[in-house]
């Protein structure tokens, strides 16, 4: 009998990933993030090529040439290397510099070709510190006065080692992964009111019992969840290999959030589907069950809502309190679990917390399904729940 | 010798074919398809069925009847397992009710409803393996020719007509070789054509040995084609029986219809006329002597036909459910 509920299951997985919808959110990233690989990939490519020899006319006398800095006696010559790309760029050094600091940048105007004026600073001030004979140690420090390594404290006062750009991963994580959840579910309540408006449930029911057709469809619907976050996952991969976030995830602990991330993401999943399902099976049109879903919906992006705070304060009260409560859990928790040191039995609790809910929000969800699938014409109310329960 | 073990080796393929056949053929067994005992059913405080019992004998066609609102809807997903009844029990093919068995029923729901963005193929192959059909290609083939749409396997179901999608959701009720088939408003929206497809197919699966509910509002239907017939009026067993033993037990003043020529004058015996102008039915009181009356007609008009007319279902249909 379980081979009903897979063919169920596959029907659904089918129907969801051949819909324009579903196509259209696997291959959004991708045709925001290959442009942006491709240029990036370009850029850095234009980038280490563009520097190539830059010229100067000295009438201080005090630089001297030094691997891509070539002189040039006069501004003419300078111009002629110039025109006939010898050089990519020239700057003059007038013999008031000194006292003034002027200099003159000369450039053909290409896109590419604007003076490269952090070179150019930095062969000055290697000159200058030459030029004045300044101790070496002392030069390296003119150079870079500051080697900055950012500390944050907690709440006791303790130093937390954590850098900022890292925080980026946990709520892109969260982030996707409620955004995968959210569409996920609504495909599953758009699914269940669609096979009440086209009246084809009735036919289902004859042939398998409502609990084995509302998990088919639940199995279906997250298949196709699963895929669209293993899709997003590797486009992600391939993002950060061709470009300078490598480092950065080189540096995190990656393993230990996407090791929590998948039971979050099943267990968000079927609680959220299956309050998706209490409230699609009684509507009897799309929109009502929209509106029916606007509190679940409103509690998954409820931690999106609270970022603000819970970056501020991870082991705040609020944060805290989020992580406990089944329908805001899994976003709160992978975006705290990088920001503070969560313990251990708080993530048990709360997973504990969200499974313990998921078996009653499926029983409950069964039990509506079955006395109200085939019910038409009713508004949903909350009144009615206790009815369709004890049907 | 070697005859005997001829004739042997005969025998042992004649029993193995017989058996094949046998196993072909609807299993035939004393026990009814269907036995509903007490069944109760209350939405809120509504009872929608009441303390309902009867049975379906293997192989007839079963009339379910009743007006709008009677709890024939009700008593069928009860009977599917759709939903639960409050009291009572449904054994079916002799055992109490297990959801294999909705792998051995058809069913065609009242409101009609077919996916409308996949193909008519990819429709009835989903139906098909939900009913665990072995090979669902050669059956959606074998369906889709005799309901005349073979030619539209490939379409989308949104392609074709109201009618069209009728018969689809038909052959998907018929796909799995049912052993029991529950048919709502099968004739609903067919034209006269369809409705003899359709009602040719239903006998040809009753000659198979079918067993075949047919709840219907087309009460002429119903008469020609159930063996038995129950109907059903705010959740209760008003009639149940054989047309003849329904008939019979239906007690109404005789009705002589007749056609004539002539100014049609009161009769003795007569306690309503219905005239219209060439043809009238005349209600005669209970015990009156029909030659009586004719010998009277025949003093003021010229007979050109008549004939004692028995109450149709239809007349008891309207007013059982206007008694009710």
């Amino acid at each position: 009998m379980l081979r009903k509920t897979l063919v169920v299951a596959k029907h659904e997985f089918l129907a969801t990933v051949k819909t324009k919808g579903f196509i259209l959110t696997l291959i959004l990233p991708l045709v925001i993030l290959l442009p942006v690989i491709f240029t990036s990939g370009y850029v850095m490519q234009i980038a280490t090529e563009s520097p190539r020899n830059i010229g100067f006319v000295d009438e201080t006398e005090i630089l001297q040439p030094d691997g891509i800095f070539i002189r040039f006696e006069d501004i003419r010559g300078a111009e002629n290397a110039l025109l006939n790309d010898e050089i990519n760029s020239f700057f003059t050094i007038p013999s008031d510099y000194l006292e003034t600091g002027r200099v003159f940048l000369y450039g053909t105007g290409g896109f590419f070709s604007s003076a490269p004026t952090d070179l150019v600073e930095a062969f000055l001030i290697d000159n200058i510190l030459r030029y004045s004979d300044v101790d070496e140690t002392l030069g390296d420090r003119i150079r870079c006065p500051a080697e900055v390594e950012q500390i944050t404290l907690n709440e006791k006062g303790e130093v937390e080692e954590k850098q900022e750009v890292l925080f980026l991963i946990p709520y892109a994580v969260a982030i996707l992964m409620m955004l995968s959840i959210m569409t996920t579910s609504g495909y599953l309540m758009q699914g269940i009111v669609a096979e009440k408006e086209n009246k084809t449930v009735e036919i289902l029911l004859s042939s398998l019992s409502p609990e084995k057709l509302l998990t088919g469809k639940l199995i279906g619907f997250g298949s196709a969840g699963l895929l669209q976050i293993c899709v997003w996952i590797c486009l992600g991969m391939l993002v950060v290999s061709v470009t300078s976030l490598a480092a950065v995830f080189q540096e995190i602990q990656i393993s230990l959030l996407m090791i929590l991330a998948v039971p979050y993401f099943i267990l968000g999943y079927l609680l959220f589907a299956g309050s998706m399902a209490c409230v699609a099976a009684p509507a009897s049109t799309m929109k009502d069950a929209q509106q029916g879903a606007m509190v679940f919906t409103m509690l998954g992006i409820l931690p999106m809502m609270l970022l603000g705070v819970i970056i501020a304060a991870p082991d705040s009260v609020i944060a805290r309190v989020l992580t406990y409560i089944p329908y805001t859990a899994p976003a709160t928790t992978l975006m705290r679990i990088t920001l503070t040191g969560i313990p251990v039995y708080e993530i048990a609790a709360s997973l504990l917390i969200l499974t313990i809910s998921v078996i009653v929000v499926i029983k409950l969800s069964a039990r509506i399904f079955r006395s109200a699938i085939l019910m038409t014409g009713k508004k949903i109310r909350i009144r009615d729940i206790p009815g369709y329960l004890k049907r | 010798m070697p005859d005997n073990t001829n004739n042997k080796r005969m025998f042992t393929i004649w029993q193995t074919a017989a058996a094949v056949i046998a196993g072909a053929q609807v299993e035939k067994t004393d026990e009814p398809v269907l036995d509903v005992l007490h069944l109760t059913k209350s939405f809120g405080t509504e009872t929608i069925l009441d303390d309902l019992s009867f049975r379906i004998e293997s192989g007839e066609i079963f009339g379910l009847l009743g007006p709008n609102g009677a709890g024939k809807t009700t008593m069928i997903r009860i009977i599917l397992d759709i939903i639960k009844s409050d009291h009572g029990s449904v054994k079916m093919f002799g055992k109490v009710f297990d959801e294999r068995f909705k792998e051995r029923i058809g069913y065609l729901p009242e409101e009609r409803g077919l996916y409308q963005k996949i193909t008519v193929f990819e429709c009835l192959k989903y139906f098909a393996n939900l009913k665990n059909v072995k090979k669902p290609d050669d059956r959606i083939d074998f369906w889709l020719e005799r309901v005349g749409l073979i030619e539209y396997k490939k379409r989308r179901v949104s392609d074709l007509s109201k009618g069209m999608q009728q018969k689809i959701q038909l052959a998907s009720a018929f796909i799995h070789d049912p052993d029991l088939l529950i048919l709502d408003e099968p004739f609903s929206g067919l034209d006269p054509v369809n409705t003899k497809i359709v009602k040719d197919i239903m006998l040809d699966l009753k000659r198979d040995g079918k067993t075949i509910i047919l709840s219907t509002h087309q009460m002429d239907q119903a008469e020609r084609m159930c063996d038995r017939i129950l109907m059903i009026n705010h959740g209760e067993k008003v009639l149940y029986g054989t047309l003849d033993q329904i008939k019979a037990g239906y007690r109404k003043s005789p009705v002589m219809v007749v056609e004539y020529e002539g100014d049609l004058k009161p009769v003795d015996g007569v306690t309503g006329v219905e005239d219209y102008g060439r043809y009238a039915e005349l209600g005669l009181e209970i015990g009156t002597d029909p030659q009586d009356v004719l010998k009277n007609l025949m003093e003021s008009v010229k007979l050109r036909r008549f004939e004692m007319k028995s109450p149709s279902l239809n007349e008891i249909f309207i007013e059982v459910a206007n008694v009710a």
